[in-house]
């Protein structure tokens, strides 16, 4: 029986110059799903959540996405992408910022709904500039999930964050997910995975393990996530 | 002061520029080219300015300056008819004729000649050496009156310009285009480069927007700027300035938008081969000035070295450039088979750039 999967990345290579970021990678993320990718900085987060959303092509494999295949622009009005940095107009504000991504999505009605959601309702008349990062992250977070999308790719959101934000932002997610929305978050902050339904961990361009956090846990042998991580790196490598 | 954490700061800077190939070739390579270009075309000038004269003199002493203005090395004379002049000046062919009339000879026996010098006009600087050959072809009349002072009265007209249009109404009319073609380069390729640099390009790539929409979107939004700005040059430049105008003023408005237009898209376009605002500054000396120097607007094409000449054809500004003369100076409007070239020559390039611009914006996302 074939499952139908919200994301479905097949065997995918991706080389720049002579660089393999990315080394017949298979993966699959269900519909209303938190999909975690991990892995060390450089391991090809980026260049994965880079493909899936169509920005850069696959030299092997394919990535499928809502049932299309990847690169395809009618499927982009679906999804929400959150760059690593929080990619903002600095001289706009707040509200202008998500009106704007509302707006060449075609979806203005949800600019408030947003801004409500990560809090920044108040601050909606900001200037991006003399913003905090915190808020700078919330406010692209905003910018992303704007249109409402089937499928929220998150590249490292909590990087730079504090704590406190770091919760709240795993609360939205989860609600998100619960409401139908899939997600695919990439980290190499461990205690994160745990947030997960399912993991990818990923090094050097491949998958090394996937499975819910349990399974992982399994597969490493330790009960600490981190551990597990480090142990199944180890054994790829001898 | 301590010399050891100075020279960390002089170490550093050389350190970066070592890496920095592009900026390194620009230090070095940019000078050669601007100063190059620039001797080439003062030193390699090659054509003094194209003279009609017309001899009607009934008399012998015609013919003597003729003679005299044949040998001149300020100028190169062809002999014409009095009445093909002012079509010779109109196309082009000529900068000025000279008439020297029926009763010449009498004229100048009489102590008194006044020939005729018919001037084109719109370019001071070829003035000059028409009267300075016209002058000197005068000594040789002495000795056909037998040492008798003769005075010398030109009748000097012009058909464009007149004798109070100086230098400023000649550059004036090329640097109103000029200005705001420089200033909306600059403004778009910087602000199209942190587009990039702050990762909403990105962002704009995964979104519903297609690449054309990006292009076309920014486009329209520094027009809107750049004719502000348009307005403002032209109004200072007519009302403050009263630089020399016979044409229409929706027209020059017209010429300065589809600059801008050329602008902002040549910024989108040099913006792809640029990764920092820095590398993007650099293209001013290796893009603008060299073609400010062959556009015409400081050395007339015609009076270019051939091979510059070949350059200045095919770079749009030169068009550009002279739309805006034939406009402001000549009073030129669109049933002039010029000034629709002209425009015609910038439409393309505007049109070629957008086609450019949107094909290279993907490729320097990865």
């Amino acid at each position: 029986m074939s499952e139908t999967y919200t994301v479905s990345v097949e065997d995918v290579s991706k080389s720049f110059g002579a660089f393999k970021a990315l080394n017949g990678v298979t993966l699959r993320v269900r519909q209303g799903e938190i999909y975690g990718l991990l892995g060390p900085n450089g391991a090809g987060k980026t260049t994965l959540i880079r493909l899936i959303c169509g920005l850069l092509e696959a030299h092997a494999g394919t990535v499928t996405v809502l049932g299309q295949r990847m690169p395809n622009v009618g499927v982009l009005r679906h999804i929400g992408y959150m760059t690593q940095q929080a990619a903002l107009y600095p001289a706009l504000s707040v509200e202008e910022n998500v009106r704007f991504f509302a707006a060449i999505n075609g979806a203005e009605d949800g600019v408030k709904e947003a801004l409500e959601l990560v809090q920044l309702y108040d601050r909606r008349g900001s200037v991006v500039a003399t913003l905090s990062g915190g808020m700078r992250q919330r406010c692209s977070l905003a910018c992303a999930l704007v249109h409402r999308p089937e499928l929220l790719l998150l590249d490292e959101p909590t990087v730079g964050i504090d704590p406190q934000l770091r919760v709240q932002f795993w609360e939205y997610f989860r609600s998100m997910a619960a409401a139908g929305t899939t997600m695919v978050v990439s980290s190499h902050v461990m205690d994160e995975a745990d947030r997960c339904q399912r993991l990818g961990l990923i090094q050097y361009g491949r998958l090394l393990a996937e499975g819910t956090p349990a399974e992982i846990r399994g597969q490493g042998g330790s009960q600490n996530l981190e551990e597990a991580f480090l142990a199944l790196a180890g054994r790829r490598e001898s | 002061m301590s010399g050891h954490r100075i020279a960390a700061i002089t170490r550093r800077l050389l350190q970066g520029f070592r890496r920095d190939r592009r900026t390194l070739a620009l230090l070095f390579v940019a000078p050669i080219v601007i100063l190059g270009l620039l001797g080439y075309l003062m030193r390699g000038s090659s054509s003094a300015p194209q003279v009609g004269i017309a001899n009607q003199d009934s008399g012998a002493l015609g013919s003597v300056v003729a003679n005299a203005l044949r040998q001149s090395s300020h100028i190169k004379s062809t002999d014409i008819n009095a009445s093909d002049g002012d079509a010779k000046l109109k196309d082009g062919s000529l900068v000025a004729y000279i008439v020297l009339p029926a009763d010449f000879t009498q004229q100048a026996q009489a102590g008194n000649v006044a020939p005729e010098v018919h001037l084109e006009g719109s370019q001071p600087g070829e003035d000059t050496p028409v009267i300075q050959a016209l002058q000197q072809a005068m000594i040789s009349l002495a000795s056909g009156v037998a040492g008798r002072n003769v005075s010398f009265q030109p009748h000097i007209t012009y058909l464009y310009g007149g004798a109070n249009y100086d230098t400023l109404d000649y550059f004036g009319a090329a640097f109103v285009g000029l200005v705001v073609f420089f200033l909306v380069f600059v403004i778009t390729i910087v602000s199209f480069l942190n587009e990039r640099s702050q990762g909403t390009l990105e962002r704009l790539m995964a979104s519903p927007l297609r690449r054309g929409e990006i292009v076309v979107g920014y486009m329209l939004g520094f027009t809107v700027l750049a004719l502000v700005q348009a307005a403002e040059v032209l109004i200072f430049a007519l009302a403050i300035l009263r630089i020399h105008n016979e044409g229409s003023v929706l027209l020059i408005f017209g010429m300065e938008a589809l600059m801008a237009i050329a602008a902002v898209n040549l910024g989108i376009f040099l913006s792809m081969f640029a990764r920092s605002e820095f590398q993007a500054v650099q293209f001013i000396p290796l893009v603008v000035v060299p073609q400010v120097l062959l556009s015409g607007i400081i050395f007339p094409v015609s009076t270019e070295p051939t091979p510059l000449q070949w350059l200045s054809d095919v770079l749009p500004l030169t068009y550009a450039v002279n739309g805006m003369r034939d406009i402001m100076v000549k009073g030129a409007d669109l049933t002039w088979g010029s000034l629709e070239l002209d425009a015609g020559v910038v439409l393309g390039f505007c049109v070629l750039l957008i086609v450019a611009g949107t094909t290279t914006l993907r490729r320097r996302l990865g």
